[in-house]
């Protein structure tokens, strides 16, 4: 009985979903540039996360402790104060306003979260298993072994960066100065100015990206896993 | 393949270190008495109580649902708490915001925009609470049936039970969990921004319109904030991972099997 209202409790919001169903969809600016940066966010996330929970688990070095604890403390500093300071920073060289900028910051809040995941997602894994794909050569061992084994990890890892970035407005704005619009900016605008429809258009989208992108992915891996066990009769 | 990847990742991660950098060497010289005004005194208020309530119900009720989902196995209701964490933080903060600013039934028992911020700590709930059931669940698939066996057998009360064979090996991702969602809430813009008040307002909001308003006069003020409570969250850290520090080694030495 307690799970059927947890569960209610877990659906309800979304009726907020429904309430005014969006007029029309405009394909614009803000929504090309938000898509740009969760498949780029994404990717690099992807890439650092598993190489450096590789170098983590596989390397002897008497760095090692020192490395884990900077990957880990960034997850303490809150996002915003850091921002304000990133904020002077990049001032001084010249970011501010720029794409590089912008997108520069987004890595720092997602980063950490990957590494994370993909250093507990190998930790379970096992160094055995994954000690016998070194004798590949480096895009067999990332084709063949590390994507197929991380699958449903890799999808964790871009379900969190699309949700982190897509969740900055303060971000997007200061490090943009107000020059680079994505679907969040923009809801905070529509917001300001009560125009309910184009609010609840951003919010679809906003909800409906992360939703495609796991789904997406997920078959994706799937044709990929099957074609890599054809390889094997 | 890892080694230039990790250069790659020490360099972003860091960026956030060379930020507080910056705001140590810009708020040398800053006057702090300045701070002592009641916008700032009543936002630390408001801030603490925001923060601590949702992130210990977070904690609470998500470390509850991992127990009951590991015991009873039902798996349909582990996937659908997966659904809150597809929606962005942003997205969460208007559905709440269009389900409680009237026009719905329950309109006038919570309320958007209303000084005890109930919505704003609803809206945080539902988001945190599978976000600390994913930390959590983890630690219930490994743990040793052996000590909850015993436990009963020795005839503890059910509370006994929870203390001496469960908690022990909770505490290690109930810490991460708590200090990364009070790092996370006390210094947000978003949710607070859509759902609160103007008066009193969350640091992050007022830290954030302190700095942008005013063609930067007040920036100080908000770089001083920031700076502080960064150390402040830094030095909680520190202390009780030093604290527990013994307990936790000894429980990862008698996990290791």
């Amino acid at each position: 009985m307690s799970r059927i209202l947890v569960a209610f409790l877990i659906v309800f919001p979304f009726i907020g979903l429904f309430l005014t169903f969006p007029t029309s969809f405009s394909w614009d600016e803000a929504i090309l540039n938000t898509i740009a940066y969760v498949i780029s966010i994404a990717l690099v996330n992807v890439w650092l996360g598993v190489g450096t929970a590789w170098w983590l688990l596989f390397t002897e070095s008497r760095w090692k402790s020192w490395v884990e604890w900077l990957t880990f403390l960034p997850l303490f500093i809150p996002v915003l104060a850091s921002m304000f300071g990133m904020y002077i920073a990049l001032a001084q060289v010249g970011l501010i306003g720029t794409y590089t900028g912008v997108g520069l910051v987004l890595l720092v809040t997602t980063l950490p979260y990957s590494i994370r995941l993909a250093y507990n997602a190998m930790y379970v894994i096992g160094r055995p298993l994954l000690e016998q794909a070194l004798t590949f050569a480096p895009l067999a061992r990332i084709g063949f072994v590390l994507l197929p084994l991380l699958k449903e990890s890799v999808r964790t890892i871009v379900l969190f960066s699309t949700v982190i970035v897509l969740s900055q407005f303060v971000l997007v704005q200061l490090i943009g100065a107000g020059l680079i619009p994505t679907v969040t900016t923009r809801l905070y605008q529509a917001y300001a100015g009560n125009d309910v429809s184009q609010a609840l258009q951003n919010t679809w989208v906003l909800v409906s990206l992360p939703v495609l992108f796991y789904i997406g992915l997920g078959g994706i891996f799937s044709i990929w896993i099957r074609l890599v066990k054809g390889r094997l009769q | 393949m890892s080694r230039s990847s990790l250069w790659l990742s020490l360099v972003v991660l860091a960026l956030p270190f060379t930020g507080v950098t910056f705001l140590i060497y810009e708020t040398v010289g800053f006057n702090w008495s300045e701070l002592n005004d009641e916008a700032w005194r009543a936002s630390l208020a408001v801030t603490l109580y925001v923060t601590l309530t949702s992130t210990l119900l977070s904690l609470m009720i998500g470390t509850w649902l991992a127990r009951t989902i590991y015991m009873k196995r039902s798996s349909w209701l582990a996937s659908l708490l997966k659904w809150p964490m597809f929606v962005p933080h942003v997205a969460a903060a208007y559905l709440f915001y269009l389900l409680f600013s009237g026009g719905f039934p329950v309109y006038g028992l919570f309320e958007a925009n209303e000084r005890n911020h109930l919505v704003v700590i609803l809206t945080y709930v539902w988001k945190e609470v599978p976000f600390v059931f994913l930390m959590v669940v983890g630690t219930y698939g490994q743990l040793n049936h052996g000590y909850l066996d015993m436990a009963k057998t020795l005839q503890l009360k059910p509370l006994e039970q929870f203390r001496v064979a469960e908690w022990p090996f909770l505490v290690k991702p109930l810490l991460d969990s708590f200090w990364v969602l009070v790092a996370f809430i006390s210094f947000a813009y978003e949710v607070p921004a859509l759902l609160g008040v103007t008066f009193p307002e969350l640091l992050g909001v007022l830290a954030y319109e302190r700095l942008t308003t005013g063609l930067f006069l007040n920036a100080f003020e908000s770089y001083a904030v920031a700076l502080i409570w960064t150390l402040f969250i830094f030095t909680g850290v520190v202390a009780s991972y030093a604290l527990t520090a013994k307990q936790r080694r000894r429980i990862e030495r008698g996990m290791r099997r």
